[in-house]
Parts: C-alpha cells; structure tokens; sequence
C-alpha cells in the first residue's frame, strides 16, 4: 500500500542557530573556516523515525547529515552515526548554481536506518571565499508515518459489525423480512440493468447515415 | 438391441419367420426416418426446462406449435394466388395472433433467472414473430397481401426485425401475464416503445422482453413488502414508514449505479480491469449494507418519530416502487 504524502506534517523541533566553527585560539581574529553546524533536536522523549529531511540552501557547498540514535528504549545510550557525508549542494562552490536550491533527503538516500533519531546534526561546509555567510534555511524533518487503512470499507462494515442492539421495533414491521423483500427488488433492478443493450432501433437513421443530399430534402 | 440382434440372426438361418425379420428392421427404419428420435428428444428437454405442473398439457401445446410451425412454413410462402388475397387479409390477422400466442407461450416456458433456457426461448420466440421471410417473398407487389405495410430498411441485415405492434402486444401481454396492472406497466411501455412501422432487432426484443418480466417480479415483491410494511389489523401503513423503506431502496440504487456510471469501459480503464472490478464490488457490498436489517430498523425506527403524516395506500405504493425501477431503464431510441 502506499504511503500518503500530501498532508504530513512535519516534527514540530526548534532549529538551533548556526555554530560557524573557526580557526584560530585567539577570539580576537577569528578566522572562518567555511565550516557550519546546525542542530536539530527533536522533541525530548520521543525518538523519531525520520522519512525525509527538506530544506532551502543558502550558498552550502556540502552537508553532512549526522543522526543521534537511541536504539535500546528509553534511557539507553545514545550514538552519533553518519547518514550522509558531503553531499554536494553547489556544482561548484563558487558559483551561484544549487546555491539556493530546495532540497529534499529520503530515508532511502541515508546510509544507515534513521529510526529512533533523538537529535540531528547538520555539517554545513563552503570552502569558497566567496561566499562568506552560507546556511539552511527552512529545515523540516517529516517523521515515518503508518499507511492509513482505508476508512471507506472499514466504515460502513464496522456498522455491518457492531450489531450490538436492534434499536426498539415495537409495532413495527419485522426488519429482517423487510430487508429481504427490499433485497430482492433491488437485486431485480441490478438485474434490469445490467442487461440494459446498447442496440438502437435506428429511428432516426437513415440508410445508417446521414447524406447531406437527403438532410437537404427535409 | 441385442436381443434385435440375436432374434435376427437366429430367424435367418431358419428361414422360418423372414417376415418378422422384414417388420422389425422397417420399424427401426420408419423410426428413423421420420426423426421421431429427435422430436422425443427434444419434447423431454423442453419439459424439463420448462417444468409445469401439467406434463400432458404441456406436450399437448408442445406438439400442436410444431404441428402450425410446418403448416404455414409451407402455407405462407406459396400464398401469391389472385383468389386467396381476400382471405389471406382475415386470415393474416389471426394468423398473427396465432404467431403471437405462440411466442407468448415459448417465453412462459422458463423463468427469466433461469438464464440459457430463457435466452434460447427468447430466440425461439423473435425467430416466430420475425416471418419476415415468407412475407417479403410473397408481397412482390407494393401493396402486399396482408395489407399491412412491412417497412424493412434496405441495409437490414438477415431479414429486418419484429414488426413494432407485435413486439409492443407481446411486452403488453408479458406485463399484464405477470399480475402487473396496465396503469402501473404503462410508462414502462413508454419507454420501450417501438412505433409500428419500425423493425425490432433481436437486441432490443431481448432487452424489451427481460426488462418485461424483471418488472413483474420487482411489482409483486413490491405488493409484498407492502403487505409487511403495514400491520394488518391497522389499514394502509404510515407515510412515513413506506416513504423511509422506500428511501433505502433508492439509496442502495444510487450507490450501486455510481459504479456503473464511473466504469465505462474504454483503452484507458482495460488496463486497469481488476482495479474496476474491485471498485464495483466494494460499491455492491457498500450499497447491501444500507439495506441490512440493522440499518432497517434504526430508519424504521426513525421514521416512526419523525416524517411526513398520514398514510399512504398499496396503489400509491406500488407506484413509487414502479417508478424507482423505471428511472432506471434505458429509452428504446
């Protein structure tokens, strides 16, 4: 069965600001080293299965896309995996192409199973000098969600099911006789139907066409 | 047959009794020729298609439609003498109220849910109503023998059709056989009229009589729930409980034609059979399910404290059950 997509929602996380990481001891010069992280944490508590990563760039080169996973319950340990490692975002660091893309990762494309996700990391790399400031914008995490069953059948046959109480037929007719003439009637009619024939008798036909010398004449 | 055998050979080396020898062997012969093999054969299967309560009677009609079915096929054809014609006009009328208690009497024979022995009865009786070979060979001049213009469209394949009056008498008589009343049938018949002049292909015959007996049916289950829906002892049942029964009539109708409606079929959908044949199950069981007892009584129930008042009478009934199953059938055009 597939998976409905429209109408998901994302998981509702508070992105973190970016951390430009730089080079150099002493705070006085800081020296940018083209290198960002962003942090996601995902709602404390409830560890997610992440379908689909999306987001809009702001002049990153490359991302690297890291998970905290807690595989074992609750207040087992956490590990840090890797599920993407320098994806190309720009054909070319220093020019304008993807540099503003809308970008969009799947489950599929991560290297290792995303379930069970407490926190996601983005590395965020530019070499480029000329583009100082780069980030993600718009970071969205959509959680793996269950199919849903089709509610169209399960409806009215859960009606069909739950016959718990007949409601009170006092002085009426028996509806099980009823049902079963009604049945019948409607399963003639189907019938009826069903056999219905596409011949036409041709009333208005003429030598099975219409000639545009006989159409003149009436 | 061994026993035959076995007497003949004995019989002709004695050379005593070669007049028995001579008897037996024409028997078998006469039997044979005169294909009374074949007529008991198909006697036996026709009764038991048709299984009526009175056999006798039954092989009575049987053998007289064969006997008249030999009779004008060679009367019929020859009828071109100068001398006949005025008499060939009477009896051309009974002789098709003959025809047509004929047909009648082959679509009596089986029900129509009995499905191969009802078509091929259908067939028996189109190909009796549809003489249209011997007509246009005698009617070598305009006016015709028997008066009555036979309009056969020059492009018609084999030999035309069933003279519109006599399908129109047949669905009457089919409609009226079946307890149904004359005012109930008639805008059914409106709908499946044919004018007099035209010519009925098999298609449409088929379709006209089917249509015709489904009706009789549907109106005598519809005079039974009508019967269960009032309580005797109080007179014509409550408006409102005949309008809700109704209701989930049409409702189940409207449900199950949404299928027919969407499923047409054409290059686009053959690929997708299967998902259409799902569809269309879903879309029976979804409209069975609005007339289960259950979903019966809670309207019945509703409509006890809630609907129009008064009451309505079995005539009114049986209308609107008519009409539910009228809207529904195609115009003959």
């Amino acid at each position: 069965m597939s998976e409905v997509h429209g109408g998901r929602q994302p998981v509702s996380c508070t992105v973190k600001p970016p951390v430009y990481l730089q080079i150099g001891e002493s705070k006085a010069e800081p020296v940018q080293s083209g290198v960002c992280v962003v942090d996601v944490p995902l709602p404390f508590g409830k560890p997610v299965s992440v379908e689909e990563i999306t987001f809009k760039n702001y002049y990153t080169a490359y991302v690297t896309v890291r998970l905290l996973r807690r595989p074992s319950g609750q207040d087992g340990p956490t590990k840090w995996v890797t599920a993407l490692r320098d994806l190309p975002l720009m054909d070319n660091p220093h020019t304008e192409r993807g540099s503003q893309d809308y970008f969009s990762i799947h489950r599929k494309q991560m290297l290792v199973e995303a379930d069970h996700v407490v926190s996601v990391r983005l590395i965020l790399r530019q070499p480029s000098s000329a583009w100082l400031t780069f980030s993600l914008e718009e970071i969205k995490i959509f959680p793996h969600t269950e199919p849903e069953p089709l509610k169209e059948v399960s409806d009215w046959l859960s009606d069909l099911i739950l016959v718990d109480q007949l409601p009170d037929v006092e002085g009426l007719p028996d509806p099980h006789t009823v049902s079963s003439s009604i049945q019948q009637m409607w399963a003639l009619t189907e019938v009826m139907q069903t056999n219905q024939t596409t011949a036409s008798i041709g009333r208005f036909d003429v030598d099975g066409c219409y000639d545009i010398n006989l159409l003149s004449l009436t | 047959m061994a026993d035959k055998e076995k007497r003949r050979s004995a019989a002709l080396p004695s050379g005593m009794s070669s007049g028995k020898v001579v008897k037996s062997d024409s028997d078998r012969e006469f039997l044979e020729q005169a294909g009374v093999g074949d007529l008991l054969r198909g006697a036996i299967l026709k009764m038991v298609e048709a299984r009526s309560d009175d056999p006798i009677g039954f092989l009575a009609d049987h053998f007289c439609n064969l006997a008249s079915v030999t009779d004008s096929g060679t009367a019929g054809c020859g009828d071109e003498d100068q001398q006949q014609q005025s008499a060939g006009l009477a009896g051309a009328g009974a002789h098709e109220q003959q025809r047509l208690n004929r047909a009648l009497w082959h679509l009596r024979l089986a029900h129509h849910s009995q499905r191969s022995a009802f078509s091929n009865n259908v067939r028996v009786a189109y190909d009796l109503l549809n003489l249209n070979g011997c007509l246009s060979q005698a009617s070598e001049n305009p006016e015709g023998p028997d008066g009555s213009l036979l309009v056969v469209p020059p492009d018609a394949e084999g030999s035309g059709g069933v003279k519109g009056g006599l399908y129109m008498q047949t669905l009457e008589c089919l409609c009226s056989e079946g307890g149904v009343p004359a005012s109930t049938s008639a805008p059914l018949l409106r709908r499946l009229c044919c004018q007099d002049h035209e010519a009925v292909p098999y298609d449409v015959f088929r379709h006209g009589v089917l249509t015709c007996a489904v009706f009789s049916d549907y109106i005598r289950q519809a005079q039974r729930l009508y019967a269960e829906v009032c309580c005797p002892d109080e007179g014509p049942a409550s408006r409102a409980l005949c309008s809700a029964v109704l209701g989930t009539l049409k409702e189940a109708l409207e449900t199950s034609q949404d299928c027919d409606a969407n499923c047409f079929v054409n290059a686009n959908t053959k690929s997708s059979a299967c998902l259409e044949a799902n569809a269309k199950a879903i879309r029976y069981l979804e409209a069975s399910a609005k007339i289960s007892p259950h979903k019966l009584a809670q309207v019945m129930a509703g409509a006890q404290t809630s609907g129009p008042g008064g009451n309505m009478d079995a005539k009114e009934f049986e209308n609107a059950a008519a009409d539910l199953f009228i809207a529904r059938v195609k115009v003959v055009s």
